[in-house]
């Protein structure tokens, strides 16, 4: 649905987008992570139609962004870092403002805005002023008014910042929603644990490139099912007393290699299927080591951001 | 009916400034008129002052008066109309939008526009005063009007121009206002100190008209706002050359401004 190759934006002779790359499958709930300057909000605008890119080229939905922008416009919903509102209009006013700049039928703006107000849970703030909305409510208000012309793609640039945790809960269930709905979503934030929330694949952007985690990859899985045949795992063991007996019965494994091991806790990477992993349990456990606790251990988005970003700061 | 049309209407109608400034305008147009009532109908020993006199005086102070208020206020309603979008973060809502750069221009330029000559309508009934006096005739309100439209129209591209180019409404409108004192005042005094030297050369003779001048030194002229609504009392075969000259300078600078402005708003999608 999104398809960015090699691009490249430069301003003032610093490299904002150099040679990004980016593919997001339709419907998916995909997640841009990188820090302040990385290029995130640049490669937003470019995809919003809001900035032509040097060379490279950016697609949505087959659609070029640089030449073909008023179909892409009618296929994206955009919703900037710092999203603004007419303080001086009512919440009903606004949203029809944009349902007519959207082009919506006259005789369908009424039922547009009337969903989009139900959508957004302003319906009884609607003749209220916009300056009378709290941030958080204003930020619906957007979210709203990027949803009036029913796009394919929404576009959301760091949509959580300011919100508070109740906000920030209800964003994440209306997005969920949304792509539940079908629409592919392209978000940037920096609070990682509402990504990990609930992005399918999360993008590492870095100094306008794509970054590579410590594990080498530049996109990360996170609720697509995938479970190969043959895979390196690692797994946390808490033991009762002394880990050198236990370390020791665990080399003795074939297709299992101890990482770590002492006062009480040993990590280990196993090769191959869960029946393996099972196989380790049992002989552990029949070879007299006490195992307190047996956990896999994967990277949290937040740990593998630090070490993809934390050197670089 | 463009929506920037009907949305810039309904902002500005509610703002405060909305009926402050016709108020305003208002009160110091007619006080203008009355100073120059006073002025003229003052005892001046046994002469007997003429009808149409007065209402030549009055209608020429209403002129003049109307167009002087309205090119100080014509900067407060376009220079900030562009900018406002971007300091309220607006802007990339309108161009992520199926409104065209154009459409915006129009909306924004139909509106202030429309303001202004809000104004120019509540000034009838003063004007209508100098009919009351005689020695104005339906062409004279009529040109003079037409000409005032045109510098305004002129003058609401520029301030939007300004409003393009710059990020900050108060740098926008400050050099709206410059240009205003560029046009109405620096061309004047250009042209008369030229003038001045040109008829005090020992080859020169005083000039008799105003095409005995010379181009170079009547061009800046061309662009002065006064000057133009000068040329626009003159009988309709007279409009030929200074009326029509300036009316194409205006309409060639004002397109130029347009084009400029279109140019800004797409350029300012990095906003």
């Amino acid at each position: 649905m999104i398809a960015v190759e090699q691009v490249r934006k430069t301003f003032n002779g610093t490299h904002a987008l150099d040679s990004f790359t980016l593919h997001v499958a339709k419907g998916e709930l995909f997640g841009l992570v990188g820090p302040n300057g990385a290029g995130k909000t640049t490669l937003m605008k470019v995809l919003a139609t809001l900035l032509p890119v040097d060379s490279g080229s950016a697609q949505i939905g087959g659609l070029n962004v640089n030449t073909q922008t008023r179909e892409v416009k009618r296929l994206v919903g955009y919703m900037p870092d710092q999203p603004g509102v007419y303080q001086d209009m009512s919440v009903r006013e606004f949203l029809e403002f944009f349902a007519a700049a959207f082009h919506i039928p006259r005789a369908r703006q009424k039922a547009v805005v009337d969903r989009a107000l139900a959508r957004s849970g302003l319906a009884d703030r609607s003749h209220d002023a916009v300056e009378q909305l709290s941030f958080g409510m204003k930020q619906r208000l957007v979210l709203a008014k990027t949803l009036l012309h029913d796009p394919k793609v929404l576009l959301l640039d760091e949509p959580a910042t300011g919100l508070d945790p109740m906000a920030r809960i209800e964003l994440r269930a209306q997005l969920k929603q949304l792509q539940a709905e079908g629409i592919t979503i392209l978000i940037s934030s920096h609070i990682l644990s509402d990504l990990e929330d609930i992005c399918t694949q999360i993008a590492l952007i870095g100094a306008g490139r794509n970054a590579t985690d410590s594990e080498g990859q530049s996109v990360i899985r996170l609720h697509v099912p995938q479970v190969p045949q043959v895979q390196l795992r690692t797994y946390e063991i808490e033991l009762v007393g002394d880990s050198a007996p236990a370390a020791r019965l665990a080399e003795a494994i074939t297709g299992v290699r101890v990482v770590e091991s002492g006062s009480g806790r040993m990590v280990v990477e196993i090769e191959g299927s869960d029946e393996n992993v099972s196989a380790f349990l049992r002989a552990l456990v029949t070879g007299g080591v006490n195992v307190l606790r047996f956990d896999p251990r994967t990277l949290g988005l937040e740990e593998r951001y630090q070490r993809t970003f934390g050197d670089r700061r | 009916m463009n929506p920037m049309i009907r949305k810039e209407l309904r902002q500005r109608m509610r703002e405060r400034r909305g009926w402050i400034l016709p108020s305003l305008y208002l009160v110091v147009l007619g006080a203008v008129v009355a100073f120059a009532y006073f002025l003229t109908t003052l005892d001046r020993g046994k002469a007997i002052v003429q009808g149409s006199t007065v209402g030549v005086v009055m209608f020429l102070t209403i002129a003049y008066a109307q167009l002087a208020l309205l090119l100080l206020m014509a900067p407060i309603f376009s220079a900030g109309s562009i900018t406002i979008e971007k300091e309220q973060k607006t802007m990339s809502a309108l161009l992520t939008s199926l409104l065209t750069s154009e459409q915006i221009w129009w909306g924004k330029f139909v509106s202030s526009l429309l303001f202004v000559l809000l104004l120019l309508v509540t000034s009838l009934p003063v004007l209508s005063m100098a009919f009351a006096f005689g020695g104005i005739g339906p062409w004279e309100v009529f040109s003079a009007t037409i000409t005032t439209v045109i510098i305004l129209a002129f003058m609401n591209s520029i301030g939007l121009f300004c409003s393009s180019a710059f990020r900050r409404s108060i740098h926008a409108t400050a050099v709206s206002y410059a240009t205003v004192v560029a046009l109405g005042v620096v061309t004047a005094i250009l042209f008369f100190v030229r003038l001045q030297l040109y008829e005090s050369g020992v080859a020169h003779a005083s000039t008799g008209s105003w095409e005995s001048i010379p181009l170079d030194i009547r061009v800046p002229m061309y662009l002065n706002p006064f000057f133009f609504l000068t040329s626009s009392f003159a009988p309709p075969r007279q409009l030929y050359p200074a009326w029509t000259t300036c009316a194409g300078v205006y309409l060639g600078f004002g397109v130029l401004a347009v084009a400029l402005t279109l140019r800004n708003l797409r350029r300012s999608r990095d906003v």
